[in-house]
C-alpha cells in the first residue's frame, strides 16, 4: 500500500519560501510525474515525501498515518537518485544487500532477494562488480535494485535518467514502466523532461516556482491545458501561443495551436508566413514560420515529404476544433 | 627522425640536473658507507684504519640500541594512532556545518605551522614543568601530587607532543577528504535505514580509507626521524628511556665523538627506515591504487 497524501506542505529556506501551501494526493500503484521547470521546487517536494528535508508546514500521511515527522527510513520509501548514490567501495551485492542489512535481515533471506531483484533488473552478471565497473545504465539499475529489496510503500525517482545517454534514457524509460506495471507499487518520478511525464505517467503534477500549475493525466494535460504555461511545457515541439489582433478575433488575450494540429494549405489559410528553418526527421517535419504578425516564429508540424524550402511562403491553417484559447491571465476559457 | 633527435636532445638537457641529484644522494650515501668501516673517532686523531664491521658489532650490541629500536617503533605507532584516530573525530566533526567554522579551523590547524623545537620547549616549559606548568597548577588545585611528566614518562610525554604537532595534519587530510563524500551517499545511506553510527562505519570511513594510507605513510616517514623534540626534553633520557635511533645515531657520532659507530648507526637506521617502508606498502599501499 502506498498512498501519500500532502495536506497543506510548505517548505522555507530562511524567509524564501521555495514551496507555498500545498495539497497533494498520490494514490496507491499510481505512477505519478512531478515535472516543471529547473527551480521549480519539484525535487525539492520530493525531498520532503522522503524526509530528507524538513516540512515548514503543513501535514504528510503515507497510507493515512502522519509521517510529517518520522526520520526517512521510517517511512517505507525508498529512493533513486540522480547521481544513483551507490556505495562505490561494496561490490553490487553488497548495494543491494545494503538496506536489507540494516534492517538486520537473515543472510538467506537477503540471499534470496538480491537473486530475485538482480534477475528482474538483469544484473545476475555483475553481483560481484564494483559500481565504478558498470555503465551508466547498469548503476540506475543497480540503485533500482536497492530500491525493490526493501518492499517500499512507494518509489521516489530524482530524475534518474538525466545522467545517460538519449539511447539509454529510453531504454530506461521503458523499464521503469515496465518495473510499475510489474510490481504495481506507487511510483513518483521528477523529471524536468515532458517526454518522459508524458510516456511514463499515470497522472502529472506541473509544477512552477513551487505552485501546482495543473494536475492530469497526460492527455487531459495535453488536450485541456489548464493555463498558457501548461500549453507551453506540455507537449513537444511547444504550442504556438499567439497573441494579438488573431487572438481578439477568437475573444481570448491569446490563442494556441498545436504544430500538429496547423495544416498546410495551398492558398488563403489563417496565416502565410515565410518558411525559416526546417527540420526533417523522416516522419515529420517540422517547418519555422516568419508570420508578418509575429516576431516569434511559429512551428508546423508536416508530413515526411514536404516541397518546401527556406523562403518560400507557406499559407496554414488551424483545425478550428483545436484551437485552445486563454483569458488575460493566462487561464484556458471553456 | 625528429622524435628521436628531440629525446636525445632531453636527455641531454635533463642529463646536469640527474647528475646533481645523484651526486647529492650518492656521494653522502658512499662517505657514511665508507667511515661506516673505519675506527674514526675525534678524541682519538691519527690514522683511521680499515676494522671491518667492528663499528656495526658495537652498535647493535650496544645495549641503548635495543632499546632505541623499541622507542622508535613505540613512537611511531603511538603518534599514528594517536594522529589518525583524533584526525577522524575532528574532521568528522570539523565537517559539520556551525558557527564560526573558519575560525576553528584555523585554530585546529595552527599547531602544525610551530616549529618542533618551540613547541617542545613550550610543551616542557608552559605545561609539563612540576613546579611551574599548567599540569602541576592543575594538580595542585586538586590537591594531587603533580606528575613530572618528562621524568616518569618520558616517552610517552613525547608521544604527547609530537602527536599535537602532526593531529592538525592528519586532520586537514581527512577534513578534504571527507568534503568530498557525496552527499547523496550519505542520504541515500539514510533511507536505507542506517543508523548515524552504521553510516559513519559502511559509508564515511571506508571513504576516507585512501586519505587515512596517505596520512599513515607520510607521517611514517617523519615519525622514524623525530630528533628536535627530544632533543629539547630530554636529551633521550633518564638513561635511555626516551632515545630513538636518530637520536642514538647523534648521541654516538657527536656526543662522543665517534663518527665510525654512529655511520654505522645511520647505516642501520638506513635499513630499517626501508623495512617498515616495503612492510608499509605491503599491508596498506594497495588502498592507493585504483
Amino acid at each position: 500500500m502506498g498512498r501519500i497524501t500532502l495536506e497543506k506542505v510548505q517548505k522555507k529556506f530562511g524567509d524564501v519560501e521555495v514551496i507555498p501551501p500545498l495539497d497533494l494526493t498520490i494514490e496507491d500503484g499510481e505512477f505519478v510525474v512531478f515535472v516543471g521547470p529547473s527551480g521549480c521546487g519539484k525535487s525539492t517536494l520530493l525531498r520532503l515525501i522522503a524526509g530528507l528535508e524538513d516540512v515548514s508546514g503543513g501535514e504528510i500521511r503515507i497510507d493515512g498515518k502522519p509521517a510529517t515527522d518520522l526520520p526517512p527510513a521510517k517511512r517505507g520509501l525508498a529512493m533513486v537518485f540522480q547521481s544513483y548514490a551507490l556505495y562505490p567501495h561494496m561490490s553490487v551485492r553488497k548495494n543491494i544487500a545494503f538496506p536489507m542489512k540494516m534492517a538486520g535481515m537473515s543472510q538467506e533471506e537477503q540471499d534470496e532477494k538480491i537473486s530475485k531483484a538482480a534477475e528482474v533488473l538483469n544484473l545476475t552478471d555483475y553481483l560481484d562488480r564494483r559500481p565504478g565497473q558498470l555503465s551508466g545504465g547498469q548503476r540506475q539499475r543497480v540503485a533500482i535494485g536497492r530500491a525493490i529489496v526493501r518492499e517500499p510503500a512507494a518509489f521516489l525517482f530524482d530524475e534518474p535518467l538525466s545522467n545517460l545517454d538519449a539511447a539509454l534514457r529510453v531504454g530506461m524509460r521503458l523499464e521503469i514502466s515496465e518495473l510499475h506495471k510489474r510490481l504495481e507499487t506507487t511510483m513518483v518520478y521528477v523529471t524536468h523532461d515532458q517526454v518522459e511525464a508524458m510516456t511514463m505517467a499515470d497522472k502529472i503534477v506541473v509544477l512552477r516556482a513551487g505552485n501546482i500549475e495543473q494536475v492530469g493525466s497526460p492527455l487531459e494535460l495535453y488536450k485541456t491545458p489548464r493555463n498558457t504555461f501548461v500549453a507551453g511545457f506540455i507537449g513537444s515541439p511547444k504550442m504556438n501561443l499567439i497573441e494579438g489582433d488573431i487572438a481578439r478575433k477568437h475573444d481570448a488575450r491569446t490563442i494556441g495551436v498545436r504544430p500538429e494540429h496547423l495544416q498546410v494549405v495551398d492558398s488563403g489559410g489563417t496565416f502565410t508566413g515565410k518558411v525559416g528553418v526546417a527540420e526533417h526527421l523522416g516522419s515529420d517535419t517540422f517547418f519555422h514560420v516568419h508570420l508578418d504578425e509575429m516576431d516569434e516564429p511559429m512551428t508546423v508540424r508536416a508530413g515526411g515529404e514536404v516541397g518546401l524550402s527556406h523562403g518560400d511562403t507557406i499559407h496554414l491553417s488551424p483545425q478550428p476544433d483545436k484551437i485552445h484559447r486563454f483569458d488575460d491571465r493566462g487561464l484556458r476559457i471553456a | 627522425m625528429a622524435t628521436q633527435h628531440s629525446r636525445a636532445a632531453a636527455r641531454f638537457m635533463i642529463a646536469p640536473s640527474v647528475i646533481l641529484l645523484l651526486a647529492w644522494m650518492v656521494v653522502p650515501l658512499a662517505m657514511t658507507l665508507w667511515f661506516s668501516f673505519l675506527r674514526y673517532n675525534l678524541l682519538m686523531p691519527g690514522d683511521n684504519p680499515f676494522v671491518g664491521f667492528d663499528n656495526y658489532s658495537y652498535f647493535l650490541t650496544d645495549p641503548a640500541f635495543q632499546a632505541a629500536i623499541v622507542n622508535t617503533l613505540l613512537l611511531v605507532v603511538g603518534v599514528l594512532i594517536i594522529t589518525v584516530g583524533g584526525g577522524i573525530g575532528l574532521a568528522v566533526l570539523l565537517a559539520q556545518p556551525m558557527w564560526g567554522t573558519g575560525i576553528i579551523r584555523i585554530m585546529v590547524i595552527s599547531p602544525f605551522f610551530i616549529m618542533p623545537t618551540v613547541s617542545a620547549l613550550v610543551w616542557k616549559n608552559m605545561f609539563m614543568n612540576p613546579v611551574n606548568g599548567l599540569f602541576a597548577y592543575g594538580a595542585d588545585l586538586l590537591g594531587l601530587q603533580p606528575f613530572d611528566f618528562l621524568t616518569q614518562a618520558p616517552l610517552a610525554s613525547i608521544i604527547g607532543i609530537v602527536s599535537w604537532q602532526w593531529l592538525p595534519f592528519a586532520t586537514l587530510i581527512l577534513l578534504t577528504a571527507m568534503q568530498s563524500l557525496d552527499s547523496d551517499q550519505m542520504e541515500a545511506a539514510e533511507m536505507d535505514g542506517a543508523s548515524a553510527f552504521s553510516r559513519f562505519f559502511y559509508i564515511t570511513l571506508p571513504h576516507l580509507a585512501r586519505a587515512i594510507t596517505v596520512v599513515i605513510l607520510i607521517q611514517t616517514i617523519f615519525l622514524l626521524s623525530i630528533f628536535a623534540e627530544i632533543l629539547v626534553t630530554t636529551n633521550g633520557g633518564p638513561g635511555v628511556a626516551s632515545t630513538n635511533l636518530t637520536y642514538l645515531v647523534y648521541a654516538e657520532s657527536l656526543l662522543r665523538f665517534d663518527v665510525g659507530t654512529g655511520s654505522a648507526g645511520g647505516v642501520v637506521a638506513i635499513i630499517l627506515a626501508n623495512i617498515v617502508a616495503i612492510f608499509l606498502m605491503r599491508m596498506i599501499g594497495k588502498n592507493l591504487d585504483a
